[in-house]
C-alpha cells in the first residue's frame, strides 16, 4: 500500500471504531440513517475517495471499503463512492441498484438517497436519477435497506468506460474481507477468554484447528481481493473479479459457520455484535452475482479457451 | 491475523516462463505420461537436462553451481514443470530442501562436495525423518549415531522414505546424545548417508496406488565417515524444523491434481453445461488464489523472512484443494463412456494418490497446529 492509502486506512479505521457501535447498528437496521456518522465521512472527504479529481483511485477506494466492512459501517459507501466517481461528487448519499423495467431495485438506502444510479448487467451504460421516488422499502438479510425506486423515462444516461458490475461485485468482496477479518479477530479473542473445563477454549485442539482453518480462509479471501484490485487496469480484470467474488463467498460461508460455533449460544443472541458481521458476509455473497454466477462466468471462459490453454489462462496477467 | 503480501511476479520471471514452456515443447519424449504430482516420474535424463538449463539450485550461489536467481524465478520454473506433468521426482527433494539445508548449515567441504552435482541434476537426495515408531512426533526418533574412531555408527530404521531405492543420498535425523530431561530437542543431529555405498538396507514399500516410491531403510552398524554430520552435532532439531518451511509452500502443494482439471475441461468441451462451467470456475478460483499465496511466500523467502506459518497456511489450503478437485470433477462428469476415458485415467491416478497429499511434508493436523501457534493460540 502507498502512503496515501495508509493514511486513508488509518483515519477511517479510527473514525469507524469510534463512530460505529452496537446501538448505531441496531438503529440503522430499523431504518434510522446514521446522520452524524455520514457527516463525519463528509467532513473528512471520504465520500469522494476514488473520484477523478480526488487524487485517489480504485486502490484507495477498495482499501477504504475493506475498512468499512471491518466495522460493518451502516452507510451506502460503495454506492456513494462509485456514484460520485461516475456522475460527479455531491454532498448527499447515493444508492446504486439494478434496472428492472421502470424501476431500480435493491437500492441501498434508497429512502434517503439524493441520487440513485441504475445498472444493467452486461452494459457499460448507467441511468442516473436525480429526483428519487421510493416505491417500496426493503432490506437484505443483514437488515441493510434495499429499496425499490422509480426509473423515470427521462433519467440521465451515462456511458462508462467499463461494465460497472465487476467493480460493484468487487466492492462487496472488499467489504466482506473486512467483515471476515473482524469475525476472525472476535473469535480469536473470545477463544482466549472463555473458560470451560478449567481452561480457555484456545487450549482445546478442536478449537485451535477450527480457528486455523478460519484464518486460512480469511487469508485466501483477502489475497484474492487484492489480486483482483491489482488487475483492474488489465484486460483480465473481469476474470480476476470472478475469482475474488467466488472465493470470498466460499470463505464467508465457512468462516461465519465456524466462528459462530466457537462463540456458542452467546454469539447467537441479538445482543452480541457478531451477527452484524456474519449476516452482512452472508448477505453480500448474494449481491452482484453469487459464487455460482461468477464460477460459471469464469468456467465458461476457460472452457472456450480450451483444455490445452487452461494453464496459460491461470498464469496470465 | 495472518495476511500475505501483495506480490506480483516480476517481468523477468514471467520471461523465464516462456523459456520453460519452449523447453518442454522441445522435449515431448519426457512428457509421455504427464502427472502433476511431484513424486511421480523419476527421470534422471530429464533432471540432467534441467541442470544444463540452470533450473536446479536456481537461488544458490554461483560458487556452488547455483544460478543466484530469485525465489520468484524458481517459483515459475517449478510451477511450469508441475503443470505440464513433467517427471521431476529425481532431483526434486535435493533442489527444494536438501540443497538449501546444506547451504545454510553445511560445512564448506559439504557445500563443495554435494551442491554442484545437485545443480547438474546428477545427485538425488531423500529425507530421513519418519521412523516405524515416529511419525508426526518427530522428536521421538530413535535411530542413533554413535561416534567411533573414523566416524559414526548408525543403528535403527527410517520409513516412508520417498525414492530411497533410486536416489543417492539420505539426510537422516538421528539421536547422537540423550535428551536432557524432558527436552528431547537436544542431542539430535542430521547425517548424510550414501544410500548406495554405506551398507544401509533399502526395501521398497508398495503403496495403495500400486507404485513403489517409498521405502524402509534399516541401519545395522552402518559406519559413515566423520564429515557426514550436517553442520554441528546436536543442532539437528533447529536444522530440521527450518528445512520444513522450505518444504511446505511450493506449487507442489496445490498442483498435484491439476491434470484432472485439464482433462475435465477437454471432456466437457467449449460449450459446457452450467454446472460443468461452475465446477471449472470454482476450481480455477481456488487455484488462482493459491498461486498468489504461494508467490507471496516466495517473496518472503526472497526477503529472507521466516515463513513457517505462512507456508503451513498454503499447504493446508493447497492439500485440501488437491483432494476435492478430483471429487468435484467426478460428480459433474458426463456419463458418456468414450468421452470420459482420458479424464477417468487422470482422475483415478489422482484419487489413488490423494491420501498422501495431507500426510507428506507434515500432516493436516500438524499444519493446523503450526497455524494455531502463529495465531497465538498455543
Amino acid at each position: 500500500m502507498n502512503e496515501q492509502t495508509n493514511i486513508i486506512v488509518d483515519t477511517a479505521t479510527r473514525m469507524f471504531a469510534d463512530g460505529v457501535d452496537k446501538a448505531l447498528l441496531d438503529a440503522a437496521e430499523t431504518g434510522v440513517f446514521p446522520v452524524a456518522l455520514w457527516q463525519s465521512v463528509l467532513a473528512t472527504g471520504f465520500h469522494s475517495v476514488g473520484s477523478p479529481d480526488s487524487g485517489t483511485g480504485l486502490g484507495e477506494l477498495y482499501a477504504f471499503l475493506d475498512v468499512a466492512g471491518a466495522s460493518a459501517v451502516p452507510l451506502p459507501l460503495a454506492d456513494t463512492l462509485f456514484a460520485n466517481a461516475w456522475a460527479g461528487t455531491i454532498d448527499g448519499v447515493s444508492g446504486i441498484g439494478e434496472v428492472a423495467g421502470e424501476t431500480i431495485v435493491d437500492v441501498p438506502w434508497g429512502r434517503v438517497a439524493e441520487r440513485v444510479i441504475g445498472v444493467v448487467p452486461g452494459s457499460a451504460e448507467i441511468v442516473v436519477v436525480d429526483a428519487v421516488t421510493v416505491l417500496a422499502e426493503g432490506a437484505n438479510m443483514a437488515g441493510e435497506p434495499r429499496d425499490t425506486v422509480a426509473l423515470p423515462a427521462d433519467a440521465r444516461r451515462i456511458s462508462l468506460a467499463r461494465d460497472p458490475l465487476p467493480l460493484l461485485a468487487l466492492a462487496r468482496a472488499a467489504q466482506s474481507i473486512g467483515a471476515l477479518r473482524t469475525v476472525l479477530q472476535s473469535a480469536l479473542g473470545y477463544a482466549g477468554e472463555r473458560e470451560q473445563f478449567g481452561r480457555t477454549l484456545s487450549n482445546f485442539q478442536a478449537i485451535q484447528h477450527s480457528l486455523a482453518v478460519q484464518a486460512a480462509e480469511v487469508a485466501a479471501a483477502r489475497r484474492a481481493v487484492w489480486a483482483a484490485v491489482d488487475s483492474l487496469e488489465t484486460d483480465r480484470a473481469e476474470h480476476e473479479v470472478a475469482v475474488a467474488k467466488a472465493r470470498v463467498g466460499e470463505a464467508a460461508s465457512l468462516v461465519c459457520e465456524a466462528a459462530h460455533q466457537v462463540f456458542g449460544a452467546i454469539g447467537y443472541t441479538h445482543e452480541h455484535r457478531l451477527h452484524h458481521f456474519t449476516r452482512r458476509a452472508w448477505a453480500w455473497r448474494e449481491e452482484y452475482g453469487n459464487e455460482t454466477f461468477w464460477q460459471q462466468q469464469l468456467g465458461l471462459h476457460i472452457a472456450r479457451t480450451g483444455a490445452d490453454n487452461v494453464w496459460s489462462f491461470v498464469t496470465g496477467r | 491475523m495472518l495476511e500475505l503480501d501483495r506480490v506480483t511476479l516480476p517481468e523477468a520471471s514471467e520471461a523465464l516462463r516462456a523459456q520453460v514452456r519452449a523447453f518442454l515443447a522441445e522435449h515431448p519424449e519426457h512428457l509421455a505420461e504427464p502427472n502433476s504430482d511431484f513424486t511421480t516420474g523419476h527421470d534422471p535424463a530429464f533432471s540432467r537436462k534441467l541442470g544444463e538449463r540452470g533450473w536446479i539450485g536456481m537461488t544458490w550461489p554461483a560458487a556452488y553451481g547455483g544460478g543466484e536467481r530469485s525465489f520468484f524465478d524458481r517459483y515459475v520454473v517449478t510451477e511450469e514443470l508441475l503443470a505440464a506433468g513433467a517427471p521431476v521426482s529425481a532431483h526434486w527433494i535435493a533442489d527444494r530442501q536438501s540443497g538449501p539445508l546444506l547451504l545454510r548449515f553445511g560445512t564448506e567441504a559439504q557445500k563443495q562436495a554435494y551442491l554442484p552435482p545437485i545443480t547438474r541434476g546428477e545427485a538425488y537426495f531423500s529425507i530421513g525423518m519418519s521412523e516405524p515408531n515416529t511419525g508426526s512426533d518427530l522428536a521421538s526418533v530413535r535411530t542413533s549415531a554413535k561416534q567411533v574412531d573414523g566416524g559414526w555408527v548408525i543403528n535403527g530404521a527410517k520409513i516412508w522414505t520417498t525414492d530411497a531405492h533410486r536416489n543417492h543420498f539420505l539426510i537422516a535425523l538421528v539421536r547422537t546424545a540423550p535428551p536432557e530431561g524432558k527436552n528431547r530437542h537436544v542431542g539430535l543431529s542430521q547425517i548424510i548417508v550414501d544410500l548406495r555405498n554405506d551398507g544401509a538396507k533399502v526395501r521398497p514399500i508398495r503403496n495403495m496406488a500400486g507404485g513403489e516410491d517409498f521405502n524402509e531403510i534399516v541401519f545395522e552398524d552402518v559406519l559413515v565417515p566423520e564429515d557426514r554430520v550436517v553442520g554441528e552435532p546436536g543442532n539437528g532439531w533447529k536444522q530440521v524444523t527450518s528445512e520444513l518451511s522450505f518444504e511446505r509452500s511450493g506449487p507442489e502443494r496445490f498442483l498435484s491434481a491439476f491434470r484432472v482439471l485439464v482433462e475435465f475441461v477437454r471432456m466437457v468441451g467449449a460449450d459446457p453445461a452450467p454446472h460443468e462451467a461452475a465446477v471449472i470456475g470454482r476450481i480455477a478460483a481456488h487455484l488462482m488464489t493459491l498461486r498468489r499465496m504461494s508467490a507471496s511466500v516466495a517473496g518472503m523467502l526472497n526477503d529472507g523472512k521466516q515463513v513457517d506459518v505462512e507456508a503451513a497456511l498454503v499447504k493446508e489450503l493447497g492439500n485440501n484443494f488437491e483432494k476435492w478437485l478430483p471429487e468435484l470433477t467426478r460428480l459433474a462428469a458426463p456419463a458418456d463412456r468414450d468421452a470420459r476415458r482420458a479424464w477417468r485415467t487422470a482422475y483415478e491416478q489422482t484419487q489413488l494418490l490423494s491420501p498422501s497429499f495431507t500426510l507428506r511434508g507434515g500432516t493436516r493436523e500438524i499444519l493446523r497446529g503450526v497455524i494455531a501457534r502463529g495465531l497465538g493460540l498455543r
